[in-house]
């Protein structure tokens, strides 16, 4: 059985969830990635993971929709770390509102996000 | 057949319009067909160009990711570097390929920060990238120098420098903004020596731009602007007084108040707001003594300045110009006098009655 603690990414841009994927993978977490909200609330419905990590803005379904599904639809308290480009400063208010613990602006270090991800889930 | 040669026997037959109609109908059937297969050719040909640019990017993706995980311990470049490297190398020979692996490279580099970032820059240098982007700077078509100038910038690459700075009075006003933005990127304020050479206008948005660039450094130390406030290039001049103002240059007090006799309008205009940030008080006496040559414009903007600066030395100068035929001369006039004399102020309404005069002494009292 696979006892490595469950990932959600969701990230529109395939080659950072490529190297996220990667780098989570090396430091022993099984990584799901999806490359828009919509497939994001799919995996996190059918995986149970311990950890979402979402970009804001995303096709079809954006990360604020990722957080209001996994806060209020599914009452889970599943810790999230989010991502957001510059000038996005509103947005990510509106990401802590809803429920987020943590968030990151692009461009960030591949490296301090591990760091934040051990942080919450050890 | 015979049906077809009964059909044109009898169109001969037909009124000259008609036949015209028959002719036109079918030239456009004719267009039609041909434009359906050329669509469908097109549309084949770009769906299997994306598939191929599909394929080609996640082999390069997959590459790239390979490529930063894989840096020796003594952060040397490894064996398994080397062989993407000569990899992307050679695939970045054909035009096509070269584009998904530039593009594959700036997607992540946007994204990320820090030593991969650099391993990134690296990479581009590593495949000879550079060199592609370079060439283009001596193409004839002024978008393509754009695009490699453009590049340049996004990965770092300082050392083109010289030919970038080539192109700073280029024709074309988008090259011109991308050579700026370039220098300034990645020299800081050392980048800005390109206003020595600039004989081209600068715009308001390229200032714009630029000065948000130098923002955004940690060292805020400016360089001697003596040399762009006294530049011929007027649109220098006027940016060098936004450097003055932003970044209070108190030192250029005896260049700035050289520059009120400037010639061009535009600069002293652009000058008498930098003074009153400044505080520079000696400005009063020289704007003063020739207040009634200088332009609406101007006259108005220096008793903005006195708004600022203005004392009981100023008095005098102030009470020529509270009935001055110009209403937002004798309002300023009037606000000055207020500030630098109140109980003159208060008294006015009883030295002129007329009814608006006393209305805008009422309206300054109540304001």
């Amino acid at each position: 059985m696979n006892d490595k603690k469950k990932i959600v990414l969701a990230e529109d841009n395939s080659t950072l969830s490529l190297l996220l994927k990667f780098k989570l993978t090396k430091e022993g977490y099984d990584v799901f990635v999806a490359e828009d909200g919509k497939k994001a609330i799919e995996f996190i419905e059918e995986h149970n993971p311990v950890l979402i990590l979402t970009d804001i803005m995303m096709p079809f379904v954006s990360g604020l929709e990722v957080i209001s599904h996994v806060r209020n639809k599914l009452n889970l308290q599943t810790p999230i770390i989010v991502f957001s480009a510059a000038g996005q400063e509103e947005m990510v208010l509106k990401a802590f509102n809803l429920g987020a613990n943590d968030f990151m602006a692009k461009p960030f270090s591949p490296n301090e996000l591990v760091i934040r991800v051990k942080r919450l889930i050890g | 057949m015979n049906k077809f040669l009964y059909f044109i026997d009898s169109l001969k037959e037909e009124p000259l319009l008609i036949q015209i109609v028959w002719l036109l109908s079918f030239v456009l059937f004719v267009i039609i067909i041909i434009s359906i297969i050329y669509l469908k050719f097109l549309r084949t040909h770009l769906r299997l160009n994306d598939k191929i640019a599909e394929k080609y990017k996640n082999e390069y993706e997959a590459n790239l990711i390979t490529y930063l995980y894989s840096e020796n311990e003594e952060g040397l470049i490894s064996s398994e570097q080397q062989s993407i490297i000569k990899q992307l190398k050679n695939g970045a020979i054909n035009k096509f390929k070269r584009e998904i692996i530039i593009s594959t490279l700036l997607k992540l580099l946007n994204e990320i920060s820090g030593e991969m970032a650099d391993s990134i820059q690296n990479l581009y240098y590593q495949t000879a990238l550079n060199n592609y982007a370079v060439a283009k700077l001596k193409s004839g078509n002024w978008y393509f120098i754009t695009e490699g100038i453009r590049e340049l910038k996004l990965f770092r690459v300082k050392d083109a420098h010289k030919d970038v700075e080539k192109h700073v009075n280029h024709s074309k006003s988008e090259v011109r903004k991308e050579v700026q933005l370039y220098l300034v990127n990645l020299f800081s304020f050392k980048g800005l020596n390109f206003l020595n050479d600039l004989k081209t206008p600068l715009s308001e948005w390229d200032q714009i731009q630029l000065l948000e660039e130098l923002q955004k450094f940690d060292d805020q130390e400016i360089p001697d602007i003596t040399l762009w406030l006294k530049s011929e290039n007027d649109y220098v001049v006027i940016f060098a007084l936004k450097l003055a103002k932003i970044y209070n240059q108190f030192g250029m007090k005896e260049i700035l108040l050289e520059l009120l006799n400037h010639e061009s309008e535009r600069v002293r205009l652009e000058l008498i707001p930098v003074l009153n940030h400044l505080y520079i008080v000696e400005a009063k006496e020289v704007l003063k003594s020739n207040f009634s040559e200088r332009s609406r414009e101007e006259q108005i903007e220096f008793l903005k300045l006195l708004e600022n600066l203005g004392d009981e030395n100023d008095e005098h100068f102030i009470l020529q110009h509270i009935y001055n035929n110009d209403f937002e001369i004798r309002l300023s006039a009037l606000k000055i006098l207020k500030n630098i004399n109140l109980s003159k102020f208060e008294n006015l309404e009883l030295t002129k009655p007329e009814a608006e005069f006393v209305e805008m002494v009422k309206f300054i009292k109540n304001n």
